[in-house]
């Protein structure tokens, strides 16, 4: 019997937070509290988030302690437990979910070939919405390297496949650069802000005004609290007036100020059409679609166990580095 | 004169016996250029000495596919019988064969190594023939397993796909002399035999006793895929060998045989790439349907080769001179260059030396002959090998020095 | 207005909006589906500081492409394009291009490209956009095949990326 049984949205963890986890060896009641977070509760995270409050561990360990009842759930273990984080900072250890291009040999070589270029390179943990800096050596101009500073507005793609893009806006021209993760031309990733905005991917920043995306190139590395959970820009973007590069009321924007006024009568009808063809609010109970789309818990589990001690190894190389400087508060961003 | 002697012509060379030509009455000598058959006759025939050609039609080209295995194959898989076994039946049974075979389930969706389970030989006897510049080696059975990127040593982005060897054993081989008594001309040279190579062990229990009396000569136990490769007589193995992924070397070219992605009864659309008809300006029922498939006149026919609908994919496909540039030697993995071989994920694909003389760069004498051994190997063998232009993730990134 | 239908980017539709030249009526939505490639009567953007460039852009004219010199008739970046800006025929390399690129390769916002004569010099003297570092490479190998010298619109660029 298939276990249909997924992770609900929780709350994403830093790489200091995984490491201390898996240093002490039981998992932390914090991230149980997450993990066991129910699809319910997750709705009310998220709104919470909207209203611009920024989620504590506290606050969550309390609300979920009510019903956090391990008996629950069957399929759910310490170790499910353990290695659930995993998924939001080493997103791209998990193989493409389509079934007729899996391979158990194929993923675990692509995943050493991974881990044997990490060891060589520190690859950051980033997420869309972060500011990261990239140097590449370049063919055309041998004896230098080439540095790219922007924010993160798209990562896709699966294991050796995995890319992300940067934006910025230089001598107010729009530029993006898409970097494949495991090229091995890169030099050095940097994040240079470590946050997370309130959408999956910031495409909209192409229609926004230029100040949304403009980072100076000689932008300092802000200096953050390794063990402070990873926090959450919830700031409101003001598009552009249409035309836009896509239909950007068809994507359920949250990062968005309301463009409402934009719409045209007969776009409200296409939009309440396509919300009940597509079946936009039923979507979420569709436990199959979940399945296919996505990889099982246990799976995960399977995956993460394999390659969590080397993983360790880099966190706590990246954990020294992050040490030698001194400690600075974390200062609210833009 | 022409027209009625033709007729009984076609009719011989269909049958393809040169006795019968013999008995039309036809005795001049016969070539064959593409599609064109010449017929020299001599002068005591109705020709007078002149030359004429017969146009055959390939019946091989038009027919594509055969959907039904041929008839002189054993067949494969048995009707399970409902009868209910007990436990305690069932645990007898299993361990009866594993006495008999040893581990006989080979899972390839499972996270395996795709070495070959032990060969039930005591002692591989080793009566090796000496390389020679004509001489042809086996070929092995491997599973198509994925495609990943990886980057050579300019920073260049390639596609490699990745087959597995999987479970490879010797079967039988077949001298010259049986394989031209069998199968007369068939082949392009006659000096060679067959060499039957099965991957990937299964439950005896599976399969019927004709095709388990194929595996009766090398003692091993019934193999999920078998396929046969052509040798020269110095590169024959003992039935019971094992093959693995350093039977090939890395910078290789080798050709690879399979079937292409089955897509069933397609349209010719997707078939042949038509364009379709306009979706409005009062076209019905006919978006999609390939239009005209013809003239008039003497043309009032379909003529053969028009592209119609039809099934489409699931034919016998091969690649010539197919780079090696990875081999994973714990894992039997092979990498190649490019995304083009046939068939999808997990698909079996057979691998042998490429014929290609002229483009095979490699010395051929350094390649292992009649094949890898692992256990005579002196030195350990190392995890993988890498083509010296592949970017290996476990140096350091790639640096462009100026050029001075 | 066919300048809105091929998408150019939103400071120079803002620009268009005030120009006097164009109908005070503008329709705020897309005919068809914005082009990311390049392909004759593309509209583009001149990004260098030659006088007829600058002219064309401010007057909401932009430089059409009517011929690309390669077999394949798609621009993309370090072709060379024949273009009517103003009444006039002129060449141009294109500079930045909107569609996806691969690894490294910068992808702008808006097509891009700079003016040059037949012998390969750029009519302007400044190119105030940021300029894809693989445009050394490809300046480099056409002016080796082609014998124009490509290399001077390198030297003019005020930024790489």
């Amino acid at each position: 019997m298939l276990k249909l049984f997924r992770y609900g949205f929780a709350e994403l963890s830093s790489i200091s937070q995984l490491s201390r986890c898996l240093s002490i060896g039981a998992c932390s009641r914090a991230f149980t509290s997450q993990a066991r977070r129910d699809p319910s509760e997750t709705d009310e995270a998220t709104a919470a988030i909207n209203e611009g409050e920024r989620l504590n561990l506290e606050s969550d360990s309390t609300r979920t302690n009510s019903n956090a009842d391990p008996h629950q759930n069957p399929y759910k273990n310490e170790m499910e437990e353990t290695f659930a984080p995993f998924r939001f900072v080493y997103p791209e250890f998990l193989p493409d979910p389509t079934i007729k291009w899996r391979n158990r040999v194929r993923e675990k070589l692509e995943r050493m070939d991974m881990l044997k270029r990490r060891s060589n390179i520190d690859i950051p943990e980033f997420y869309v919405g972060s500011i990261l800096s990239v140097t590449l050596s370049d063919r055309n101009a041998p004896g230098k390297t080439n540095t790219f500073v922007g924010i993160c507005i798209q990562r896709e793609g699966t294991a050796m496949r995995s890319m992300f893009t940067l934006r910025n806006v230089v001598d107010g021209h729009g530029v993006e650069i898409t970097f494949d993760l495991y090229n091995p031309t890169i030099l050095n990733i940097t994040c240079l802000r470590l946050e997370k905005r309130l959408d999956e991917n910031l495409r909209y920043l192409r229609d926004a005004p230029p100040e949304y995306s403009t980072f100076p190139f000689d932008m300092v590395p802000e200096l953050r609290n390794p063990d402070a959970p990873v926090p959450i820009n919830t700031l409101k973007v003001k598009l552009n007036p249409k035309p836009w590069h896509a239909k950007w009321q068809l994507w359920d924007l949250k990062g968005v100020e309301d463009f409402s006024h934009e719409l045209e009568s007969r776009e409200w009808r296409k939009l309440n059409t396509w919300k009940f063809s597509e079946g936009y609010e039923t979507a979420k109970y569709d436990l199959m679609k979940t399945y296919r789309s996505t990889i099982p818990a246990e799976e995960q589990t399977e995956i993460y166990s394999e390659v969590h001690q080397q993983l360790a190894k880099l966190t706590a190389s990246l954990r020294k580095q992050k040490r030698k400087r001194t400690f600075v508060k974390p200062q609210k961003t833009v | 004169m022409t027209s009625t002697l033709l007729p009984s012509v076609r009719r011989t060379f269909q049958t393809g016996r040169g006795q019968l030509l013999q008995n039309a009455g036809v005795v001049g000598p016969l070539w064959k250029l593409g599609n064109l058959q010449f017929l020299l006759n001599g002068s005591n025939t109705a020709f007078g000495g002149s030359v004429t050609f017969i146009q055959t039609r390939e019946m091989s080209k038009v027919k594509h596919r055969h959907t039904h295995p041929r008839h002189i194959w054993a067949k494969k898989r048995r009707e399970r019988n409902d009868q209910e076994l007990t436990d305690d039946n069932q645990s007898f049974l299993k361990k009866i064969i594993y006495d008999t075979y040893g581990p006989t389930t080979f899972d390839w969706r499972a996270e395996n190594t795709g070495m070959p389970f032990v060969s039930p030989l005591k002692q591989i006897i080793h009566e090796r023939g000496v390389w020679e510049p004509r001489s042809i080696r086996t070929g092995v059975i491997a599973r198509k397993i994925g495609i990943h990127p990886m980057w050579d040593k300019e920073g260049k982005r390639m596609l490699t796909t990745l087959l597995q060897v999987t479970d490879n054993h010797v079967l039988k081989y077949i001298p010259p002399e049986v394989v031209q008594r069998n199968y007369g001309k068939r082949f392009t040279r006659q000096d060679v035999g067959l060499l039957l190579v099965g991957a990937e062990s299964a439950d005896p229990q599976r399969f019927t006793k004709e095709y388990l009396n194929l595996f009766e000569e090398s003692g091993l136990p019934p193999k999920t895929k078998i396929s046969r490769f052509m040798v020269t007589p110095n590169a024959k193995l003992q039935p019971g060998t094992p093959l693995f992924a350093t039977h090939f070397k890395v910078g290789q070219l080798v050709e690879i045989f399979g079937h292409t992605i089955d897509h069933g009864f397609q349209g010719v659309m997707k078939r042949w790439g038509f364009k379709g008809m306009p979706a409005s300006h009062g076209v019905t029922k006919s978006h999609r349907r390939g239009g005209n498939t013809g003239g008039g006149g003497e043309k009032a026919r379909i003529w053969p080769g028009t592209k119609l609908p039809g099934h489409m994919g699931n034919r016998w496909r091969k690649l010539k001179g197919q780079e090696i540039v990875r081999i994973n030697t714990k894992y039997n993995v092979l990498y190649i260059r490019g995304p083009a071989v046939m068939g999808e994920v997990g698909s079996f694909v057979t691998v042998c030396d490429t014929f290609m003389s002229s483009v095979e760069t490699m010395d051929k004498s350094t390649i292992p002959f009649p094949t890898h051994y692992p256990e005579e190997s002196e030195e350990t063998i190392p995890e993988e090998y890498y083509v010296p232009n592949l970017f290996n993730f476990g140096e350091p990134s790639i640096v462009f020095e100026e050029k001075r | 207005m066919s300048a809105l239908k091929q998408g150019i980017a939103s400071p120079l539709r803002l620009f268009t909006k005030t120009s006097p030249l164009m109908p005070l009526v503008i329709r705020n939505f897309h005919a068809s589906s914005c082009l990311c490639r390049l392909q004759l009567l593309s509209r583009v953007r001149c990004v260098d500081n030659s006088a007829i460039g600058k002219q064309a852009m401010a007057e909401g004219k932009p430089p059409k492409i009517i011929h690309v010199y390669n077999k394949k008739r798609r621009a993309t970046i370090g072709d060379k394009v024949l273009m009517t800006v103003k009444g006039e025929m002129k060449k141009g390399i294109i500079v930045g291009v909107k569609e996806h690129q691969k690894h490294g390769i910068p992808r702008s916002d808006t097509n891009n490209v700079v003016l040059i004569d037949d012998n390969g010099t750029p009519l302007g003297t400044r190119i105030n956009a940021p300029i894809p570092m693989i445009l050394r490479g490809i300046m480099k190998e056409k002016t080796i095949a082609k014998g124009a010298d490509y290399t001077k619109i390198l030297s003019i660029a005020s930024r790489f990326v």
